[in-house]
C-alpha cells in the first residue's frame, strides 16, 4: 500500500512583530502514524499546531493539511481534524452531554449518528456516568477526557493533542495513552505535541524537537537517542564529581540534581564504580530526556 | 455562502440555549427596566405633562423606550457577553477548531444580539400597550424588524468596543460616553428637534434614534411614508458601517 501524506510543511515561518515564532520549519506527517512536536515552552510548537487548523496565518511557506490549505480552505480541512487543545475551554454554561450535542452540530455529525457517537465516546472515554453533570464539576482529569471525546465526535482523520497530558494525575495521563494507542490502532493520524519525554517515547513514531522556532532533531525517538547518547545513564551525587575526571569510554554531564555517567555498556559502568567505589543512584538505559538535555542544551558541562 | 449561515446560525443557536436555560432571570432587567421608565417618568412625570405631540407623555414615551431596550440589550451581549466568551472562557478558541471560522462567529453573533434586540423591544412594546398608554394595532409587529435593526447596529457597538478594549471594566467607559448619550439624545423623553442644531447633527448618527423615529410612526400610527424611508435609509447605512467596522475588528481578534 503506498503511504500517503497527511501533513506536509514546507519552510513555514511566523513573525510577530519583531520577533520569530517559527523560522523555516519542513516535517512531513505519514497518514496513520503518531507524530511528535516536542520543545521547552516557546519553541514555537503550538503556534505551528494552530497554523495547521487555521486559526493563525503563516508569514511564509505553505502547509498542506490531506493536500488541502489550512489558510485557503480552512473549513474544510477542519471538517478532518480534531484537536485537544491545550485549554480545555469546555462550554461552562453547559452540561457535560449539552456540550457534546452542541459540538457535534459544529463539526457536521449528522443528527441521526449524534446520540449514538456521543454515548460510544463518551463510554470510550470512561465519562458515561458524568453525562448530565455541569462542567465545572468535573475534575481536571475529566475535562481532559471530555476535550478528548469533543475531538473525536466526528471520527477525525487526523487527530492533534496539544500538549493533551499537561498537569494530570499519573492514572489518567495512563489512561489517556493507552486510549491514543487505541485511536493509533484504528489508523488516525496523530500529531503530539508534548514537553513530557516518555509520553512522546511511549506514543510517537516518529517525532521532531523544535527549539526557538526551529527543528533541532529529527527522527524515531530510538535513533535519537543512538544518535545523540550513549545507552547507559547512571546517576551520581554531585560531592562525586573529583573522583570522575577523565575516564575512559565514560562521558559526564551535570543537570540540576546529579552528574550523568554516560557508556555505551553497562560494565563500563559498573566497573567504573567498584574502582572508584562509588554508588550510584540510578543505573539505567539512555532515554528521550537525554537527547533533549543534550539538544535544547540545557545544563550540559562537557568532561572537564 | 449557505454553508456560512448554517454553521453562523449554531453559534445563535448556542446562544440561545444557554440563554434560554436561566429565561426569566436573563429577560427580567432588560425588559423591567423600561417598564420602570414608563410606569414612573410616564406616569408619575407624564402628570405634569398635558401632552406632548398630541399624546400623553407615557405615550410619548412608549415607542422609544421599547426600541431602546433593543439597544440595551444588543450591546450588553455584545460587550459584556462577547468579550467573556472571547477572552475568558475560551469557547471561541474551541470554535475555531471546527469547521466554523471567524466569519461564522461574528455572523452568528451578530444574528443573535439582533434577533435578542428584536424580541426585547417587542416586549416592551408589548406592555406598553397591554397598559392602555397606546391603542393595539398590528403595527406593534414592525417593531421586530425596527428591533432587529437597532441590535445590529447597537451590536456592532458592542463587538467594536469588545475589540479595541484592554479591560473588561472599560465597558464602562464606553457606556458612559456612546451609550448613555444615545439613550438621552434619540428623542425618546423629548422630540430631538427641541436639541441644539450640533447635537442634532449626533442624533443622526444614532443607530438608536432613527429606531426611535420609526418606532414611534408605527406605534403611534403616524406613518409618514417618505420620513419613514428616510430614517430606515439612514439606519440601513449606518449599520452597513459599524457592522463592516466590527467585522474588520473583530476578525483580527479572532485570527492573526
Amino acid at each position: 500500500m503506498e503511504t500517503m501524506i497527511a501533513l506536509q510543511c514546507s519552510n513555514v515561518k511566523k513573525q510577530f512583530g519583531t520577533f520569530a515564532a517559527l523560522k523555516e520549519v519542513s516535517l512531513s506527517v505519514q497518514q496513520g502514524e503518531c507524530f511528535g512536536l516536542l520543545g521547552p515552552n516557546g519553541a514555537g510548537k503550538s503556534t505551528l499546531i494552530s497554523m495547521i487548523y487555521g486559526s493563525l496565518s503563516r508569514t511564509s511557506g505553505s502547509i498542506q493539511v490531506f493536500n488541502q490549505d489550512p489558510q485557503v480552505q480552512g473549513r474544510a480541512v477542519r471538517a478532518q481534524l480534531g484537536v485537544v487543545t491545550q485549554e480545555n475551554n469546555l462550554d461552562s454554561s453547559m452540561t457535560v452531554l449539552e456540550n457534546m450535542q452542541m459540538f457535534s452540530r459544529y463539526v457536521g455529525v449528522p443528527k441521526a449518528e449524534r446520540k449514538k457517537r456521543i454515548t460510544e465516546l463518551l463510554d470510550f472515554m470512561l465519562l458515561s456516568h458524568k453525562s448530565s453533570a455541569v462542567i465545572e464539576s468535573l475534575s481536571g482529569g475529566m475535562k481532559r477526557r471530555l476535550v478528548f471525546v469533543r475531538a473525536l465526535l466526528h471520527k477525525p482523520r487526523l487527530l492533534i493533542l496539544d500538549e493533551p497530558t499537561t498537569g494530570l494525575d499519573p492514572a489518567v495521563r495512563q489512561l489517556l495513552w493507552e486510549k491514543v494507542a487505541e485511536l493509533k490502532k484504528s489508523g488516525v493520524t496523530i500529531i503530539l505535541t508534548t514537553h513530557y519525554m516518555d509520553e512522546a517515547e511511549r506514543l510517537c513514531d516518529r517525532l521532531v524537537i523544535m527549539d526557538e522556532g526551529t527543528i533541532r532533531a529529527h527522527g524515531t525517538p530510538r535513533e535519537l537517542i543512538l544518535k545523540n547518547c550513549l545507552a547507559y545513564v547512571a546517576g551520581v551525587e554531585k560531592i562525586e564529581k573529583t573522583k570522575l575526571q577523565n575516564l575512559a569510554g565514560i562521558t559526564l554531564i551535570e543537570d540540576p540534581h546529579h552528574l550523568l555517567l554516560s557508556a555505551n555498556s553497562l560494565e563500563a559502568l559498573t566497573n567504573c564504580f567498584t574502582e572508584k567505589q562509588i554508588k550510584p543512584i540510578f543505573i539505567r538505559p539512555s532515554n528521550l530526556e537525554d537527547v533533549f538535555l543534550k539538544i535544547t542544551g540545557r545544563e550540559i558541562a562537557d568532561n572537564d | 455562502m449557505t454553508d456560512t449561515f448554517n454553521l453562523a446560525w449554531l453559534v445563535t443557536v448556542r446562544h440561545w440555549k444557554v440563554y434560554r436555560k436561566y429565561f426569566w432571570s436573563n429577560i427580567l432587567p432588560t425588559f423591567v427596566e423600561p417598564c420602570f421608565y414608563i410606569f414612573s417618568l410616564g406616569v408619575g412625570l407624564g402628570s405634569f405633562i398635558n401632552e406632548i405631540d398630541g399624546l400623553s407623555y407615557a405615550a410619548f414615551m412608549g415607542p422609544g423606550l421599547a426600541i431602546s431596550a433593543s439597544m440595551f440589550t444588543a450591546f450588553f451581549e455584545s460587550s459584556y457577553g462577547f468579550y467573556v466568551r472571547l477572552t475568558m472562557d475560551g469557547i471561541y478558541k474551541a470554535l475555531l477548531t471546527t469547521p466554523l471560522g471567524p466569519r461564522e462567529i461574528i455572523l452568528g453573533e451578530l444574528i443573535w444580539v439582533s434577533l435578542k434586540g428584536a424580541l426585547m423591544g417587542f416586549a416592551v412594546a408589548f406592555v406598553v400597550v397591554a397598559f392602555g398608554f397606546l391603542p393595539w394595532s398590528w403595527n406593534l409587529l414592525g417593531i421586530l424588524p425596527v428591533g432587529f435593526l437597532v441590535g445590529a447596529g447597537c451590536g456592532s457597538l458592542g463587538l467594536i468596543s469588545s475589540a479595541l478594549i484592554k479591560n473588561i471594566s472599560q465597558f464602562q467607559t464606553v457606556y458612559t460616553v456612546v451609550i448613555s448619550p444615545l439613550f438621552f439624545f434619540s428623542g425618546i423623553f423629548f422630540p430631538v428637534q427641541k436639541l441644539p442644531q450640533a447635537l442634532q447633527i449626533v442624533s443622526h448618527i444614532s443607530p438608536l434614534y432613527h429606531g426611535v423615529v420609526l418606532n414611534q410612526q408605527l406605534l403611534w400610527q403616524r406613518l409618514d411614508g417618505a420620513l419613514f424611508l428616510q430614517h430606515l435609509g439612514e439606519l440601513v447605512f449606518l449599520n452597513g458601517i459599524l457592522i463592516f467596522v466590527a467585522y474588520r475588528l473583530v476578525y483580527r481578534k479572532l485570527y492573526s
